[in-house]
């Protein structure tokens, strides 16, 4: 099908043009408690054309894409791809090139009942009480094979793994009930790290039995331990994103320091080609470019902005890619350092937020606990708010790491000076 | 004009109901929801604009097949099928999903045992109305009239940085069927959002604002008035302080009104919840879990938006229930199997995000009732407190009865007046029984919201509605 494509896209009037064909073959299982309630199966193509046309002697690139079925028929396509050289005309976008180098791939197999057999014993290895217990949870196990062409040369296949499951615990006590909802995401299974998760995540439980309201503390410090603080670092890689800084988003400029009034640690973030059992790891990336491990800022500096081709070729950068892993260095002091004095650690929100645009970060607490010295206090409700804008100059990073799929980044991050509504 | 029914799916029929007849060899129930929705997206700015097929979140051509046996339901999601050889397909299902249950023995799993669906005799089909198709849009017009409200929403100040005009229209073609049910419905849906970007000092900020209708792109000319709208609140926004944490008075507009209802008793009362025992509702049927002034209707007969459907994703007609009458709470909404594990009748809430995912309890449209009071009244009536408008996101805690809503901005109210001070984004929080039970005053406005897309936990995206009049309330900001 995707072959029957290309030979029309190369007999009409386009100037460029891509075609993305994904196969996925996925397994899912969904279990209330340890109970099957639903075994489920994907076998499924999606086929993306996008056409691109040269417009006022080459000084503008329009573009138009569309899915088409797997099952249109010849003269389908046909239609579909007139209609998209048309409606290319109407996009009056600055010209600019696709990606051309060749880059040789590789592939890695997976075998969803493989997998989804890891993920099943994996949660049943998980030690549960009564009081702390697996409420439900879903499975879905990925084998994808993807090949994007364009007209430039491009044909690459890759078949890669990618896998999820959302797992709901329970714990209760004579009084209430309440749950802790976490989602994991990885290339395979990863049975050791699966099942050390799921038994944080019991603990939380358990602790947030016994919470007290979150005290009225105004301005506090705050500790992250959880993936939730990849949300900060995913701020500054928005600010490198290469079409946020052409949209004007973004007031980020290479070789020039993003603040002068730091006095916590630096940010050094890099994209990187591979992390172990990520499900982002790839030779090239969705447009076809090379990945590769790159800095993007170093010690607050930015060095290299990134992604797709199009406004990376309006801001002239040529070396670079749609970056989907990344890593956060950490900073000079140890956890057990940070950990010291008084501090508000937060391990669970309804829902943190950073907004991508202005930096403001929101999230209402529901479990924390307040360190005064030796004395550790369950809190919940109640809300951290702040502008990461100001809070990034006194940011503290934790010299150990820990891998969130696609995120490698320090396993603690200290903010001084956050904004706490208390629950009280 | 009639929304036309999709060729495809009439060509497909026939080819479906052997595939039906089949697996009904091997089965005990099976049901086909096959699809085929097509539609576009259209994005103009002052940097990047786009035309883009078939990539709106409800298009799609595939199908799901369910297949029932021995107290467990099974799917297989396709969207290549030959529709001369029935026979080759069902005994691939077969095949593969036998595997899943061989991997499942081999694992020791039990099954959540669940009773059979019926298949009673039903036939229907839905044409619905619309004032254009899709289909019909000449799209060189609209990139222009799209690019002209980009220009001139940027033309309003040179703090204006950009100015995003998005526009999509889906046809929506769905077809649910069983041995002896034949259901068929055809819309067309659209929406749209304006997203202006301006810059002050050191300060970045955004408004967001939408529009959404079960209509044609001849919704896309209400984009004129919310350009003045949008610049205003940018203006806002950029001159806003941060609130100081506390306790305050609230009267919220319809759009935060309908965030509060979606995520308050939305995701609360999504009776595949109490199946798992996962909501605290289930043990407040019949209870006050707010005041007198709060009545919520949900489902897809309860307005004409963009989650107004005739049928739902397993062949359930379209409802209007009344979950919560004057602060008691009555019901709750579920889909099939939920209705089935819990002995209850299916409200016509099994929504899938597209023919590839599994069908949950989902909200349609989620709206507060309205009141006897003008918006005016409301403000006067409060002594201190904020005007709370423009939403960002929420997020529910049904086991805990939590709620965090992030909302756009806040306008200071003292003494029953606007001062002109403005907050932003305020953090919404609380306890819902406590905020609820706190609305003291409804308008008389009802205005319903659908341009964004509501997830289930971080996944399962579909698009749903909400809305209702200004409330009046009481509610931690932070």
């Amino acid at each position: 099908m995707t072959d029957k494509i290309i030979e029309i896209l190369k007999a009409s009037s386009a100037d460029a043009w891509e075609v993305i064909n994904t196969v996925t073959e996925a397994w899912e299982f969904y279990f209330i408690k340890h109970e099957l309630d639903q075994n489920r199966v994907r076998d499924v193509e999606h086929i993306t054309v996008k056409v691109h046309r040269k417009l006022e002697d080459g000084k503008f690139l329009g573009t138009a894409s569309e899915e088409i079925p797997p099952t249109a028929t010849e003269e389908e396509i046909k239609k579909v791809i007139d209609n998209l050289y048309e409606r290319a005309s109407f996009v009056k976008n600055p010209y600019y090139e696709l990606n051309s180098e060749k880059v040789e791939v590789s592939s890695t197999d997976v075998d969803p009942r493989a997998v989804s057999k890891a993920y099943i014993e994996a949660l049943n290895e998980v030690p549960e009480t009564s009081g702390e217990f697996i409420n439900s949870y879903e499975i879905f196990v990925e084998k994808n094979k993807r090949r994007y062409v364009n007209s430039e040369g491009i044909d690459a296949t890759v078949v890669s793994p990618s896998s999820m499951v959302e797992v709901v615990v329970n714990a209760r006590n004579e009084e209430h009930e309440i749950e802790i909802y976490s989602m994991y995401k990885a290339g395979t299974c990863d049975k050791e790290h699966i099942v050390s998760e799921i038994k944080n995540s019991l603990k939380y439980g358990k602790d947030r039995l016994s919470t007290v309201p979150t005290p009225a503390l105004n301005k506090a410090t705050v500790v992250l331990p959880t993936e939730d603080a990849g949300q900060i670092y995913k701020w500054f890689a928005c600010k490198m994103m290469a079409e946020y800084k052409y949209r004007g988003y973004s007031n980020f400029e290479i070789g020039k320091e993003i603040s002068d009034k730091v006095k916590g640690d630096k940010v050094t973030l890099l994209g990187l080609k591979e992390l172990p059992n990520s499900s982002s790891n790839g030779d090239i990336d969705s447009e076809g470019a090379k990945t590769k491990d790159m800095y993007i800022i170093r010690d607050n500096v930015p060095e290299n902005f990134w992604g797709g081709c199009q406004c990376r070729y309006y801001l002239g950068i040529k070396d670079s890619y749609v970056v989907s892993n990344f890593q956060a260095l950490g900073g000079s002091r140890t956890e057990a350092e940070l950990r010291s004095g008084t501090y508000l650690e937060v391990v669970q929100f309804s829902d943190f937020t950073v907004d991508e645009i202005t930096g403001e970060i929101a999230g209402e607490i529901r479990l924390g606990y307040y360190h005064e010295g030796d004395k550790v206090t369950p809190v919940s409700g109640g809300s951290v708010s702040g502008s990461l804008a100001e809070l990034m100059n006194c940011m503290y990073m934790s010299k150990e790491s820990k891998q969130y799929n696609n995120m490698l980044m320090p396993s603690i991050i200290k903010i001084e000076d956050m904004t706490i509504a208390g629950a009280e | 004009m009639k929304a036309k029914f999709s060729t495809y799916l009439t060509e497909v029929a026939p080819g479906l109901k052997s595939l039906i007849k089949e697996l009904n060899k091997s089965y005990d129930y099976v049901s086909i929801l096959a699809t085929d929705s097509t539609g576009f997206s259209v994005n103009a700015s002052q940097k990047v604009k786009g035309i883009n097929g078939n990539n709106t979140l409800m298009s799609e051509r595939g199908n799901v097949v369910r297949v029932y046996k021995d107290g467990l339901y099974s799917e297989y999601a396709f969207n290549i099928f030959d529709k001369d050889n029935a026979a080759a397909q069902a005994e691939k299902i077969k095949n593969v999903l036998d595997q899943q249950l061989a991997l499942l023995t081999e694992t020791g799993s039990k099954i959540y045992d669940t009773p059979k669906l019926s298949d009673e005799k039903e036939e229907l089909f839905v044409e619905m109305e619309t004032m254009s198709m899709p289909e019909d849009e000449d799209l060189d017009k609209l990139m222009q009239k799209l690019q002209g409200f980009s220009d001139a929403g940027k033309a309003k100040s040179d703090e204006v940085i950009d100015c995003t005009v998005r526009a999509q229209s889906t046809h929506v073609c769905k077809m649910f069927l069983t041995e002896n049910r034949d259901l068929r419905q055809s819309y067309v849906i659209s929406e749209g959002s304006i997203v202006m970007i301006g810059i002050r000092g050191e300060k970045n900020d955004f408004v967001y604002n939408g529009i959404s209708d079960r209509e044609g792109p001849a919704l896309f000319d209400k984009f004129a008035d919310l350009v003045d709208v949008s610049f205003k609140e940018l203006e806002d926004n950029l001159g806003s302080d941060h609130i100081v944490p506390g306790e305050y008075e609230i009267i919220t507009t319809p759009e935060v009104s309908g965030l509060i209802a979606h995520e308050a008793f939305g995701h609360g009362v999504e009776m595949d919840m109490f199946v798992k025992k996962r909501a605290l509702g289930e043990e407040f049927i019949g209870k006050r879990v707010g005041s007198e002034n709060v009545t919520m209707h949900e489902g897809a007969k309860v307005i004409k938006d963009v989650s107004s459907y005739a049928f739902d994703d397993e062949g359930t007609l379209a409802g209007d229930v009344i979950e919560i009458d004057k602060g008691i709470l009555k019901t709750g909404v579920c889909d099939a199997l939920a209705a089935l594990r819990l002995g209850i009748k299916p409200t016509g809430n099994g929504k899938r995000q597209n023919f590839e995912h599994k069908a949950y309890t989902r909200m349609t449209n989620t709206m507060f009732d309205s009141g006897e009071y003008t918006n005016e009244e409301m403000i006067a009536s409060v002594k201190k407190g904020y005007l709370l408008s423009g939403m960002f996101s929420g997020m529910e805690d049904p086991k805990h009865w939590g709620i965090q809503c992030i909302v756009s901005r806040g306008y200071e109210i003292i003494d029953g007046k606007l001062t002109g001070k403005v907050v932003a984004p305020v953090c919404l929080t609380g306890y819902v029984p406590d905020l609820l039970g706190s609305i003291s005053m409804a308008s008389k406005d009802y205005e319903s919201f659908g341009s964004g897309a509501c997830g289930k936990g971080y996944k399962e995206w579909v698009k749903t509605v909400d809305g209702g009049p200004y409330l009046k309330a009481v509610a931690r900001l932070g």
